[in-house]
Protein backbone atom coordinates (compact mmCIF):
# COMPACT_ATOMS: atom_id res chain seq x y z
CA UNK A 1 0.00 0.00 0.00
CA UNK A 2 3.02 2.57 0.95
CA UNK A 3 4.71 1.78 -1.83
CA UNK A 4 2.11 2.40 -4.37
CA UNK A 5 1.28 5.70 -2.40
CA UNK A 6 5.13 6.49 -2.48
CA UNK A 7 5.68 5.40 -6.33
CA UNK A 8 2.45 7.06 -7.83
CA UNK A 9 0.90 10.48 -6.80
CA UNK A 10 4.07 11.70 -4.53
CA UNK A 11 6.47 11.98 -7.57
CA UNK A 12 3.48 12.91 -9.58
CA UNK A 13 2.40 16.02 -7.15
CA UNK A 14 5.99 16.79 -6.32
CA UNK A 15 7.49 16.89 -9.91
CA UNK A 16 5.15 19.76 -10.60
CA UNK A 17 6.00 22.05 -7.71
CA UNK A 18 8.61 24.48 -9.68
CA UNK A 19 9.50 26.26 -6.13
CA UNK A 20 11.14 23.07 -5.11
CA UNK A 21 13.95 23.64 -7.38
CA UNK A 22 15.22 26.72 -5.95
CA UNK A 23 16.86 24.46 -3.59
CA UNK A 24 17.97 21.64 -5.29
CA UNK A 25 19.99 19.76 -2.97
CA UNK A 26 17.38 19.70 -0.60
CA UNK A 27 14.79 18.74 -3.79
CA UNK A 28 17.07 15.62 -4.63
CA UNK A 29 17.38 14.54 -0.70
CA UNK A 30 13.64 14.21 -0.80
CA UNK A 31 13.46 12.52 -4.44
CA UNK A 32 15.84 9.78 -2.80
CA UNK A 33 13.52 9.78 0.42
CA UNK A 34 10.77 9.00 -1.80
CA UNK A 35 12.50 6.45 -3.68
CA UNK A 36 14.03 4.41 -1.42
CA UNK A 37 11.26 4.78 0.88
CA UNK A 38 8.47 2.86 -1.95
CA UNK A 39 11.40 0.84 -2.57
CA UNK A 40 11.90 -0.45 1.09
CA UNK A 41 8.17 -0.66 1.61
CA UNK A 42 8.15 -2.57 -2.03
CA UNK A 43 10.89 -4.80 -0.74
CA UNK A 44 9.81 -5.19 2.52
CA UNK A 45 6.00 -5.75 2.47
CA UNK A 46 6.71 -10.10 1.95
CA UNK A 47 9.07 -10.19 4.80
CA UNK A 48 6.61 -8.00 7.22
CA UNK A 49 3.81 -9.69 6.02
CA UNK A 50 5.29 -12.85 7.11
CA UNK A 51 6.17 -11.62 10.55
CA UNK A 52 2.49 -10.38 11.01
CA UNK A 53 1.32 -13.69 10.00
CA UNK A 54 3.57 -16.22 12.00
CA UNK A 55 2.02 -14.64 15.06
CA UNK A 56 -1.56 -15.29 14.09
CA UNK A 57 -3.62 -18.13 15.44
CA UNK A 58 -3.82 -20.09 12.04
CA UNK A 59 -1.24 -18.68 9.78
CA UNK A 60 -2.25 -21.09 7.30
CA UNK A 61 -5.69 -19.03 6.42
CA UNK A 62 -3.37 -15.91 4.97
CA UNK A 63 -0.86 -18.25 2.38
CA UNK A 64 -2.87 -16.23 -0.32
CA UNK A 65 -1.89 -13.28 0.20
CA UNK A 66 1.62 -13.88 1.16
CA UNK A 67 2.43 -15.48 -1.74
CA UNK A 68 1.19 -12.68 -3.34
CA UNK A 69 3.24 -9.98 -1.40
CA UNK A 70 6.25 -12.69 -1.64
CA UNK A 71 6.30 -12.70 -5.43
CA UNK A 72 5.71 -8.89 -5.70
CA UNK A 73 8.78 -8.61 -3.48
CA UNK A 74 11.20 -11.03 -5.06
CA UNK A 75 10.22 -9.81 -8.48
CA UNK A 76 10.90 -5.97 -7.41
CA UNK A 77 13.89 -6.98 -5.99
CA UNK A 78 14.94 -9.56 -9.20
CA UNK A 79 14.59 -6.46 -11.43
CA UNK A 80 16.47 -4.04 -9.87
CA UNK A 81 19.12 -6.12 -9.74
CA UNK A 82 19.18 -6.98 -13.30
CA UNK A 83 18.38 -3.19 -13.92
CA UNK A 84 21.67 -2.24 -11.89
CA UNK A 85 24.05 -4.04 -13.60
CA UNK A 86 22.63 -3.60 -17.33
CA UNK A 87 22.44 -0.01 -16.45
CA UNK A 88 25.60 0.08 -14.77
CA UNK A 89 27.67 -2.17 -17.16
CA UNK A 90 26.23 0.19 -20.35
CA UNK A 91 27.35 3.14 -18.60
CA UNK A 92 31.20 2.15 -17.60
CA UNK A 93 31.56 0.51 -21.14
CA UNK A 94 30.32 4.29 -22.95
CA UNK A 95 32.57 6.24 -20.51
CA UNK A 96 35.53 4.35 -21.36
CA UNK A 97 35.62 4.28 -24.75
CA UNK A 98 34.41 7.88 -25.23
CA UNK A 99 37.50 8.73 -22.72
CA UNK A 100 40.13 6.76 -24.30
CA UNK A 101 38.46 8.67 -27.80
CA UNK A 102 38.81 11.80 -26.28
CA UNK A 103 42.65 11.06 -24.91
CA UNK A 104 43.65 10.38 -28.64
CA UNK A 105 41.96 13.28 -30.32
CA UNK A 106 41.58 16.22 -28.27
CA UNK A 107 44.37 18.59 -26.82
CA UNK A 108 45.50 17.81 -23.22
CA UNK A 109 44.97 21.24 -21.28
CA UNK A 110 46.19 21.13 -17.45
CA UNK A 111 45.04 17.97 -15.67
CA UNK A 112 41.74 16.29 -16.73
CA UNK A 113 40.67 19.49 -19.23
CA UNK A 114 40.60 18.12 -22.90
CA UNK A 115 40.16 20.82 -25.90
CA UNK A 116 38.34 19.45 -28.99
CA UNK A 117 39.60 21.38 -32.21
CA UNK A 118 35.80 22.38 -32.86
CA UNK A 119 34.06 25.79 -34.02
CA UNK A 120 30.66 24.85 -32.66
CA UNK A 121 30.71 25.18 -29.01
CA UNK A 122 29.91 22.53 -26.05
CA UNK A 123 31.19 21.38 -22.46
CA UNK A 124 30.47 18.30 -21.02
CA UNK A 125 32.20 15.86 -18.31
CA UNK A 126 33.07 11.86 -18.46
CA UNK A 127 32.30 10.55 -15.40
CA UNK A 128 34.31 8.04 -13.42
CA UNK A 129 37.45 6.99 -11.71
CA UNK A 130 39.07 8.68 -13.74
CA UNK A 131 37.03 11.16 -15.28
CA UNK A 132 37.13 13.98 -18.55
CA UNK A 133 36.44 17.71 -18.50
CA UNK A 134 35.64 18.33 -22.21
CA UNK A 135 35.24 21.71 -23.99
CA UNK A 136 35.48 22.78 -27.81
CA UNK A 137 37.25 25.61 -29.07
CA UNK A 138 33.77 26.47 -29.92
CA UNK A 139 33.47 27.28 -26.28
CA UNK A 140 36.75 28.72 -25.57
CA UNK A 141 35.91 31.69 -28.84
CA UNK A 142 32.59 32.54 -27.60
CA UNK A 143 32.72 32.66 -24.03
CA UNK A 144 34.60 34.89 -21.69
CA UNK A 145 37.30 34.26 -18.93
CA UNK A 146 34.73 34.55 -16.48
CA UNK A 147 31.78 32.23 -18.22
CA UNK A 148 34.64 29.70 -19.16
CA UNK A 149 34.82 29.74 -15.43
CA UNK A 150 31.46 29.38 -14.48
CA UNK A 151 31.42 26.48 -16.96
CA UNK A 152 33.85 24.27 -15.40
CA UNK A 153 32.93 24.96 -12.04
CA UNK A 154 29.97 23.58 -12.90
CA UNK A 155 31.30 20.05 -14.63
CA UNK A 156 33.86 20.43 -11.87
CA UNK A 157 31.10 20.21 -9.69
CA UNK A 158 28.98 17.15 -11.25
CA UNK A 159 32.59 15.39 -10.89
CA UNK A 160 33.35 16.27 -7.50
CA UNK A 161 30.05 15.43 -6.12
CA UNK A 162 29.76 12.35 -7.88
CA UNK A 163 26.41 13.11 -9.84
CA UNK A 164 26.52 10.49 -12.11
CA UNK A 165 26.18 8.44 -9.12
CA UNK A 166 23.24 9.88 -8.19
CA UNK A 167 21.34 9.97 -11.82
CA UNK A 168 22.79 6.12 -12.43
CA UNK A 169 20.84 5.20 -9.23
CA UNK A 170 17.55 6.85 -10.30
CA UNK A 171 17.81 5.57 -13.91
CA UNK A 172 18.10 2.01 -12.12
CA UNK A 173 14.79 2.61 -10.65
CA UNK A 174 13.51 4.02 -13.03
CA UNK A 175 14.13 1.06 -15.59
CA UNK A 176 13.36 -1.42 -12.96
CA UNK A 177 9.60 -0.48 -12.95
CA UNK A 178 7.28 -1.78 -15.72
CA UNK A 179 6.26 0.55 -18.57
CA UNK A 180 3.41 1.73 -16.48
CA UNK A 181 4.80 3.25 -13.89
CA UNK A 182 7.86 5.09 -15.20
CA UNK A 183 7.75 8.96 -14.42
CA UNK A 184 9.29 10.27 -17.26
CA UNK A 185 8.71 13.53 -15.70
CA UNK A 186 10.48 12.48 -12.57
CA UNK A 187 13.87 11.66 -14.15
CA UNK A 188 13.43 15.32 -15.93
CA UNK A 189 12.99 16.63 -12.76
CA UNK A 190 15.86 14.68 -10.80
CA UNK A 191 17.98 15.95 -14.35
CA UNK A 192 17.35 19.56 -14.05
CA UNK A 193 17.78 19.28 -10.38
CA UNK A 194 21.28 17.94 -10.60
CA UNK A 195 22.38 20.54 -12.98
CA UNK A 196 20.62 23.54 -10.95
CA UNK A 197 23.03 22.23 -8.06
CA UNK A 198 26.06 22.50 -9.79
CA UNK A 199 25.14 25.74 -11.38
CA UNK A 200 24.79 26.90 -7.48
CA UNK A 201 28.68 25.46 -7.25
CA UNK A 202 29.37 27.92 -10.40
CA UNK A 203 27.51 30.42 -8.83
CA UNK A 204 29.85 30.18 -5.48
CA UNK A 205 32.87 30.49 -7.48
CA UNK A 206 32.55 33.41 -10.13
CA UNK A 207 29.17 34.79 -8.82
CA UNK A 208 25.66 34.61 -11.10
CA UNK A 209 26.08 36.77 -13.82
CA UNK A 210 28.61 34.69 -15.45
CA UNK A 211 26.98 32.07 -15.03
CA UNK A 212 23.72 32.83 -15.66
CA UNK A 213 25.51 34.60 -19.20
CA UNK A 214 27.38 30.96 -19.17
CA UNK A 215 24.27 29.57 -20.19
CA UNK A 216 22.94 32.00 -22.59
CA UNK A 217 25.95 32.37 -24.48
CA UNK A 218 25.46 28.32 -24.71
CA UNK A 219 22.02 27.91 -25.34
CA UNK A 220 22.52 30.00 -28.43
CA UNK A 221 24.05 27.69 -29.98
CA UNK A 222 20.37 25.62 -31.09
CA UNK A 223 21.61 21.59 -31.29
CA UNK A 224 19.67 19.13 -33.62
CA UNK A 225 17.76 18.47 -30.26
CA UNK A 226 16.93 21.49 -29.60
CA UNK A 227 15.37 22.69 -33.04
CA UNK A 228 12.74 19.40 -32.48
CA UNK A 229 11.64 21.43 -29.46
CA UNK A 230 13.04 18.40 -26.96
CA UNK A 231 12.60 19.72 -23.30
CA UNK A 232 15.64 21.44 -22.36
CA UNK A 233 16.87 22.52 -19.22
CA UNK A 234 18.19 26.01 -20.22
CA UNK A 235 14.98 28.20 -19.27
CA UNK A 236 14.29 26.65 -15.94
CA UNK A 237 17.75 26.93 -14.75
CA UNK A 238 18.19 30.82 -15.91
CA UNK A 239 15.19 31.37 -13.46
CA UNK A 240 16.28 29.43 -10.84
CA UNK A 241 19.43 31.63 -11.01
CA UNK A 242 16.89 34.57 -10.83
CA UNK A 243 14.93 33.49 -7.81
CA UNK A 244 18.05 32.84 -5.96
CA UNK A 245 17.80 30.26 -3.20
CA UNK A 246 15.19 29.61 -0.88
CA UNK A 247 14.89 30.54 2.78
CA UNK A 248 16.66 28.15 4.48
CA UNK A 249 13.75 27.49 7.00
CA UNK A 250 12.06 26.00 3.61
CA UNK A 251 15.77 23.83 2.45
CA UNK A 252 14.83 22.77 6.24
CA UNK A 253 11.61 21.62 6.06
CA UNK A 254 12.32 19.66 3.35
CA UNK A 255 15.32 17.51 4.96
CA UNK A 256 12.87 17.28 7.94
CA UNK A 257 10.25 16.10 5.01
CA UNK A 258 12.58 13.44 3.45
CA UNK A 259 13.53 11.86 6.90
CA UNK A 260 9.97 11.39 7.63
CA UNK A 261 9.54 9.70 4.35
CA UNK A 262 12.36 7.38 5.38
CA UNK A 263 10.75 7.14 8.56
CA UNK A 264 7.99 5.88 7.73
CA UNK A 265 8.40 2.56 6.22
CA UNK A 266 10.90 1.81 9.44
CA UNK A 267 8.13 2.66 11.75
CA UNK A 268 5.94 -0.03 10.03
CA UNK A 269 8.67 -2.55 9.76
CA UNK A 270 9.24 -2.12 13.21
CA UNK A 271 5.50 -2.32 13.80
CA UNK A 272 5.21 -5.54 12.12
CA UNK A 273 7.77 -7.36 14.05
CA UNK A 274 7.23 -6.28 17.13
CA UNK B 1 68.47 4.58 -10.28
CA UNK B 2 66.52 5.21 -13.16
CA UNK B 3 63.79 2.86 -13.67
CA UNK B 4 63.80 0.88 -16.76
CA UNK B 5 61.77 2.14 -19.09
CA UNK B 6 59.72 -1.20 -20.29
CA UNK B 7 58.16 -2.69 -17.21
CA UNK B 8 57.89 -6.02 -17.14
CA UNK B 9 54.42 -5.56 -15.97
CA UNK B 10 51.54 -6.28 -18.35
CA UNK B 11 51.99 -3.17 -21.29
CA UNK B 12 48.72 -3.74 -22.75
CA UNK B 13 46.95 -3.28 -19.52
CA UNK B 14 43.86 -0.66 -20.55
CA UNK B 15 44.55 0.78 -17.24
CA UNK B 16 47.84 1.92 -17.88
CA UNK B 17 48.24 5.56 -17.64
CA UNK B 18 50.98 4.62 -20.01
CA UNK B 19 49.31 2.93 -22.92
CA UNK B 20 46.81 5.80 -23.44
CA UNK B 21 49.57 8.18 -23.54
CA UNK B 22 51.49 5.83 -26.18
CA UNK B 23 48.12 5.63 -28.36
CA UNK B 24 48.07 9.50 -28.44
CA UNK B 25 51.76 9.44 -29.69
CA UNK B 26 51.61 6.84 -32.16
CA UNK B 27 48.36 8.28 -33.50
CA UNK B 28 49.80 11.63 -34.19
CA UNK B 29 52.74 10.12 -35.76
CA UNK B 30 50.49 8.39 -38.26
CA UNK B 31 48.27 11.67 -38.71
CA UNK B 32 51.66 13.18 -39.66
CA UNK B 33 52.82 10.72 -41.99
CA UNK B 34 49.22 10.94 -43.69
CA UNK B 35 49.75 14.84 -44.05
CA UNK B 36 53.43 14.52 -45.33
CA UNK B 37 52.19 11.99 -48.15
CA UNK B 38 48.59 11.58 -48.32
CA UNK B 39 49.26 8.32 -51.05
CA UNK B 40 52.18 6.19 -49.20
CA UNK B 41 51.45 7.93 -45.39
CA UNK B 42 50.66 5.75 -42.31
CA UNK B 43 53.19 3.31 -41.12
CA UNK B 44 54.38 -0.19 -40.10
CA UNK B 45 55.22 -1.33 -36.73
CA UNK B 46 59.21 -1.11 -37.39
CA UNK B 47 58.76 2.55 -39.09
CA UNK B 48 56.48 3.77 -35.39
CA UNK B 49 59.48 1.61 -33.41
CA UNK B 50 62.23 2.79 -35.42
CA UNK B 51 60.57 6.53 -35.38
CA UNK B 52 60.02 6.57 -31.00
CA UNK B 53 63.62 4.30 -30.81
CA UNK B 54 65.16 7.92 -30.27
CA UNK B 55 63.23 9.63 -28.06
CA UNK B 56 61.63 7.03 -25.96
CA UNK B 57 62.62 3.33 -25.45
CA UNK B 58 59.78 1.14 -26.23
CA UNK B 59 60.01 -1.93 -27.40
CA UNK B 60 58.58 -3.58 -30.36
CA UNK B 61 56.22 -5.61 -29.32
CA UNK B 62 54.71 -2.40 -27.28
CA UNK B 63 54.32 -1.03 -30.34
CA UNK B 64 52.39 -4.03 -31.74
CA UNK B 65 50.23 -3.91 -29.19
CA UNK B 66 49.21 -0.19 -29.58
CA UNK B 67 48.49 -0.38 -33.38
CA UNK B 68 46.68 -3.38 -32.16
CA UNK B 69 44.57 -1.25 -29.75
CA UNK B 70 43.94 1.29 -32.34
CA UNK B 71 42.98 -0.59 -34.59
CA UNK B 72 40.54 -1.98 -32.29
CA UNK B 73 39.20 0.87 -31.79
CA UNK B 74 38.46 1.56 -35.50
CA UNK B 75 41.10 4.38 -35.48
CA UNK B 76 43.67 2.91 -37.58
CA UNK B 77 43.03 0.70 -40.15
CA UNK B 78 46.15 -1.89 -41.87
CA UNK B 79 46.42 -3.21 -45.17
CA UNK B 80 49.07 -5.36 -46.87
CA UNK B 81 53.00 -3.75 -47.35
CA UNK B 82 54.53 -6.59 -47.98
CA UNK B 83 55.24 -8.77 -45.57
CA UNK B 84 54.42 -6.57 -42.88
CA UNK B 85 51.00 -4.75 -41.90
CA UNK B 86 50.92 -0.60 -42.71
CA UNK B 87 48.93 1.35 -40.92
CA UNK B 88 47.16 4.39 -41.76
CA UNK B 89 44.57 6.34 -39.77
CA UNK B 90 40.96 5.86 -40.43
CA UNK B 91 40.06 9.69 -40.51
CA UNK B 92 41.66 12.61 -40.15
CA UNK B 93 42.07 14.18 -36.64
CA UNK B 94 39.51 16.68 -37.57
CA UNK B 95 36.59 14.41 -39.30
CA UNK B 96 36.91 12.29 -35.73
CA UNK B 97 36.50 15.56 -33.48
CA UNK B 98 33.15 16.42 -35.84
CA UNK B 99 32.12 12.97 -35.44
CA UNK B 100 32.59 12.83 -31.99
CA UNK B 101 30.83 16.25 -31.31
CA UNK B 102 28.06 15.07 -33.60
CA UNK B 103 27.77 11.62 -31.44
CA UNK B 104 27.58 13.53 -28.00
CA UNK B 105 25.21 16.33 -29.09
CA UNK B 106 22.63 14.25 -31.51
CA UNK B 107 21.01 11.59 -28.27
CA UNK B 108 17.71 13.03 -28.32
CA UNK B 109 16.02 10.70 -25.81
CA UNK B 110 17.01 10.81 -22.32
CA UNK B 111 18.52 6.80 -22.54
CA UNK B 112 21.77 5.72 -20.90
CA UNK B 113 24.31 7.21 -23.77
CA UNK B 114 23.04 10.41 -23.47
CA UNK B 115 23.45 9.90 -19.45
CA UNK B 116 26.66 8.92 -20.02
CA UNK B 117 27.99 12.40 -20.40
CA UNK B 118 27.02 14.78 -18.37
CA UNK B 119 26.77 18.28 -20.66
CA UNK B 120 26.95 21.71 -19.46
CA UNK B 121 23.60 22.43 -21.48
CA UNK B 122 21.18 20.17 -23.61
CA UNK B 123 20.62 23.09 -25.93
CA UNK B 124 17.67 25.70 -26.39
CA UNK B 125 15.03 26.07 -28.55
CA UNK B 126 14.62 29.91 -30.33
CA UNK B 127 12.15 30.60 -28.47
CA UNK B 128 12.91 29.57 -25.11
CA UNK B 129 16.17 32.13 -25.98
CA UNK B 130 13.91 35.43 -26.07
CA UNK B 131 12.95 34.27 -22.46
CA UNK B 132 16.56 33.36 -21.50
CA UNK B 133 17.46 37.16 -22.31
CA UNK B 134 14.72 38.50 -20.91
CA UNK B 135 15.55 36.58 -17.57
CA UNK B 136 19.26 37.64 -17.67
CA UNK B 137 18.20 41.02 -18.39
CA UNK B 138 16.07 40.70 -15.04
CA UNK B 139 19.25 39.71 -12.94
CA UNK B 140 21.37 42.07 -14.56
CA UNK B 141 19.00 45.29 -13.39
CA UNK B 142 18.85 43.72 -10.07
CA UNK B 143 23.13 43.52 -9.87
CA UNK B 144 24.71 41.22 -8.09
Amino acid sequence: MLAALLAVPVPWLMARQRVFRRSPRAALAVWQAVTVGALASGLGAAPAALAVVLRDERPMAHLGTLSVLGAGSGLLLARLIVSGHRVGRHLRVLRRRHRELVDIIARHADGRLRVLAHPAPTAYCVPGLSPRLVISDGTLSRLTHDEIAAVLAHERSHLRARHDLLMEFFTVVHEALPQRLRRTEVMAEVRLLIEALADGAAVKEVGRMSTARALLALSGSATPEAALGAATTASPRIEVLAAGPLPRVVSALMYGYAAALLAVPVAVAAWSVR
Amino acid sequence: MARPPLSPRSPSSPRSPRMGDLERVVMEHLWESMAQDEAEGGATVRDVHAKFAGEREIAYTTVMTVLDRLSRKDLVTRVRDGRAWRYRPSDTREALTAATMRNTLDEIDVTNRRLALLHFLDGASSAELADLKAALAEIEARGS
